[in-house]
């Protein structure tokens, strides 16, 4: 049994050990496994209800890759591959008895099907023409007209020139030292060029039933930007499609005999989505980086990109959502609980997590010790929903969902605001709002014109009534040149005493005014004041003048009255300026 | 009981009914276990997943056991439950060469301990490390381990490694289980 993972409970997505939803069947750091989602498969290989894991392995850096089979934590048989493993898959051949299924492994230009663990059939991808003048070369040394020194010039000048590559052959007498070129040449000169490109990756595509268990076809991608469709009893090539560029995941619905729907995403950061009988993509999905994985969860396109997020595409092309991720991508594969129906996308991030989400929404976050390079998540052993992670330093993960999981998403900070869904409570509409609206429908123009004309009434009513009192000096601050001069007044006290402070200020900018009088105007009946008329002193410019006087409010009846204070030139009639100060109401009358 | 029946208790011609719940995960073995303590007679050939459960008596000397055989697989175990109520002791079988879902096991051990039916009842419970002839079977000894039984603490509970095909170690834990349960009532 695995110790206790470093798990800690930080949201609802994240679960401590106590209450996680995975049981940790085995944990072995030094399983030496080094592998990626596309080479893992899940297969019951021998029919005995026992599902056992396919690993194409790819070795750690001097190891030669191999093909393991795990039944449960241990390793069953383990065989060599001679060239490193692009994908495996598990399909079933045909209808007869017993329905085991067969085991095919992509590794270089071939495509090794073993059925009950031995090797039945080898599938060589077609040879590609190979360059005219390169097998003319060839030919030339076969017969010695040309030494191998003029032959690797002129094999460089090709490469360098022409459309179609070279061959491996040729390729591998280049990266030669001069000493070894006699040998090589003799002994390969005889040969007939073969041009072979690689199988970048596999999938299976059910052949005309969409059962569980039907008779599916293999579909390879190929580093010469062709989908291959192979038959699957005589492994014969059933059709080719071609893309614009190399595939580097491929997922694939539907059947092939009646209608199926093809998405590659390749390595010019594109997605090509085709159908049955197009032979070139019907649409195209321009993503902004790379694409690291594809997983199809329902009808969305599931992409991770080099940019650290997760997008999500309908098969048309539409862009739906995108999800940002804490680290990069390293994988990614489908998690499908068909007991409660669910599919889902797991992400192996680079910082140790594996994310599980449903569409945008998080369900599930699983720490393990070390980056995982790749998840498969079905039936193994005996038991159905088992995840099986390989880490990047070998190490293998079995994690096996509980029972009585079930997969909640995270809520909150992801769906809309509570306040959205409040019910507002809008009047009904009357019979007069409604009357109304129909009329402001009807005869907008009319009313938007009386609505200028009172507009431009106002306006003119205001710019009279301005000048109105600009003439006759009734504002506060002195319009006349001569005796620029601003006036602010403040009343003070809670009554009947109050203190009126004006303060006056010369406004000009270097003349002093003399000769300035102040006379206060108000009704005798409510107001009192020592002096209602007095001369104020020389106003330096610039500088505020407070004019102090006491008013004591006579009525006790609660009435308030304006005081109008007039600033006056010695020998004028008309005031220079003018202020209206509306006194306050004695508060004090009680204590009179 | 009657008083007939007690007198035929007493006398030994009728012996006592108690109902077992024989649980465990697929394919661990349960049927096979209570096919082979059926009377040679009674015994089925073939045996094929339990869909559901199947209810089979069989005798010890003196006890007549009820087992409600309950299938193991994933979708039937929320069935378990339900029975738990009427069993009077529970028979847990392991497969001891599945060490992958020894997790499995331990957890729905834990589940039916902590159920309110069985929690508070001294209900004795029997379990069988089966499958012992494999080549990867784990001991019995390991298979307690695993599954933490020393956490048992207010249950009789007694482990014995079986070979359900063979039919060893079944009797062993049978008579075991009987000795229990006659204590309890007395």
């Amino acid at each position: 049994m695995a110790a206790a993972s470093p798990d800690s409970d930080c949201g609802p997505a994240e679960s401590s050990e106590a209450n996680s939803k995975w049981l940790d069947a085995h944990y072995d750091p030094m399983a030496n496994i080094h592998t990626f989602s596309s080479c893992l498969a899940l297969a019951d290989l021998h029919g005995d209800g026992e599902y056992k894991l396919v690993v194409g392995d790819l070795g750690p850096r001097e190891q030669q890759p191999r093909l393991k089979v795990l039944k449960g934590p241990m390793v069953l048989t383990e065989s060599p591959l001679p060239a490193l493993p692009a994908a495996a898959v598990t399909f079933l051949m045909g209808q007869h008895e017993p329905r085991t299924p067969a085991l095919a492994l992509a590794s270089g230009p071939c495509v090794y099907v073993y059925k009950n663990l031995r090797p039945y059939f080898k599938f060589s991808l077609p040879p590609l023409p190979a360059n005219p003048l390169e097998q003319d070369l060839w030919n030339q040394s076969k017969e010695d007209r040309i030494d191998p020194p003029t032959l690797k010039e002129m094999l460089e000048g090709i490469r360098e020139k022409a459309e179609v590559p070279l061959s491996v052959q040729s390729l591998r007498f280049l990266q030669l030292e001069p000493s070894e070129m006699e040998a090589f040449v003799s002994q390969h000169k005889s040969k007939v060029i073969k041009r072979q490109t690689v199988i970048t990756t596999m999938a299976t595509l059910k052949k005309n039933l969409a059962d569980e268990g039907a008779v599916s076809c293999l579909v390879l991608g190929t580093e010469s930007k062709e989908i291959l469709v192979l038959d699957p009893e005589a492994f014969t090539v059933l059709t080719k499609m071609n893309l614009p560029s190399i595939p580097a995941f491929l997922d694939i619905t539907g059947q092939f005999d009646v209608e199926f729907l093809l998405a590659a995403a390749c390595r010019d950061g594109n997605i090509y989505v085709l159908s049955k009988d197009s032979k070139r993509p019907k649409y195209c999905i321009e993503l902004s980086a790379q694409p690291v994985g594809l997983v199809r969860v329902h009808k969305i396109l599931v992409v991770g990109s080099t940019q650290d997020s997760l997008h999500g595409f309908t098969h048309k092309g539409k862009k739906l959502w995108t999800v940002p991720m804490p680290a990069a991508i390293l994988t990614m594969n489908l998690l499908e609980q068909r007991s409660r129906g669910l599919q889902a996308v797991m992400v192996g991030l680079s910082n140790g997590e594996v994310r599980v989400y449903r569409d945008k929404a998080l369900l599930n976050i699983i720490r393990a010790p070390d980056a995982v390079t790749s998840l498969c998540f079905g039936r193994y052993g005996r038991e159905d929903n088992t995840l099986v992670m390989t880490t990047k330093g070998g190490g293998l993960l079995i994690k096996i969902l509980k029972r009585t999981a079930v997969f909640v998403e995270a809520g909150g900070d992801a769906g809309p605001p509570p306040a959205q869904s409040l019910k507002l409570s809008v009047p009904r509409k009357t019979r007069l709002y409604v009357d109304q609206t129909l009329r402001e429908r009807e005869s907008a123009t009319a009313m938007h014109r009386t609505f200028q004309t009172d507009l431009y009434l106002l306006r003119l009513r205001t710019a009279r009534a301005y000048v109105q009192a600009l003439e006759s000096s009734l504002s506060p601050v002195s319009a006349t040149a001569r005796e620029p001069l601003k006036l602010h007044a403040v009343v003070q006290g809670l009554g009947p005493t109050f203190k009126l402070t004006l303060h006056l200020q010369n406004t000009s900018a270097a003349r002093p005014i003399v000769g300035l009088l102040v006379c206060f105007v108000y009704s005798e009946a409510l107001y009192a004041l020592p002096r209602a008329f007095f001369k104020l002193p020389l106003l330096v410019p610039g500088l505020l003048y407070p004019v102090e006087t006491l008013v004591e409010g006579l009525s006790d009846k609660g009435v308030s009255d304006i005081i109008k204070v007039l600033v006056l030139r010695e020998g004028q009639g008309a005031p220079l300026l003018s202020a209206h100060i509306n006194m306050p109401v004695s508060e004090g009358l009680a204590s009179t | 009981m009657g008083l007939l029946d007690k007198l035929s208790c007493l006398l030994g011609l009728k012996k006592k009914e108690v109902h077992v719940l024989c649980l465990g995960l697929d394919n661990s073995g349960k049927t096979t276990i209570i096919n082979k303590l059926k009377p040679a007679n009674a015994q089925s050939q073939d045996i094929v997943p339990t869909i559901g459960f199947n209810i089979e008596k069989f005798r010890s000397s003196s006890l007549s056991f009820t087992v409600f055989d309950m299938s193991g697989q994933g979708r039937y175990r929320n069935l378990w439950e339900h029975y738990y109520k009427e069993g009077q002791a529970i028979i847990f079988v392991i497969d001891s060469s599945d060490r992958l879902r020894m997790v499995v096991a331990k957890e729905e051990l834990e589940t039916l301990l902590n159920h309110p039916d069985i929690k508070h009842r001294r209900i004795p419970i029997l379990f069988f490390a089966n499958k012992m002839d494999l080549r990867d079977a784990v001991t019995s000894v390991k298979v307690s381990q695993l599954l933490c039984l020393e956490n048992i603490k207010d249950k009789p509970w007694h482990i014995c490694a079986s070979d359900a095909i063979k039919g060893e170690g079944l009797q062993e834990g049978v008579d075991w289980l009987q000795d229990q349960i006659q204590a309890v009532k007395t």
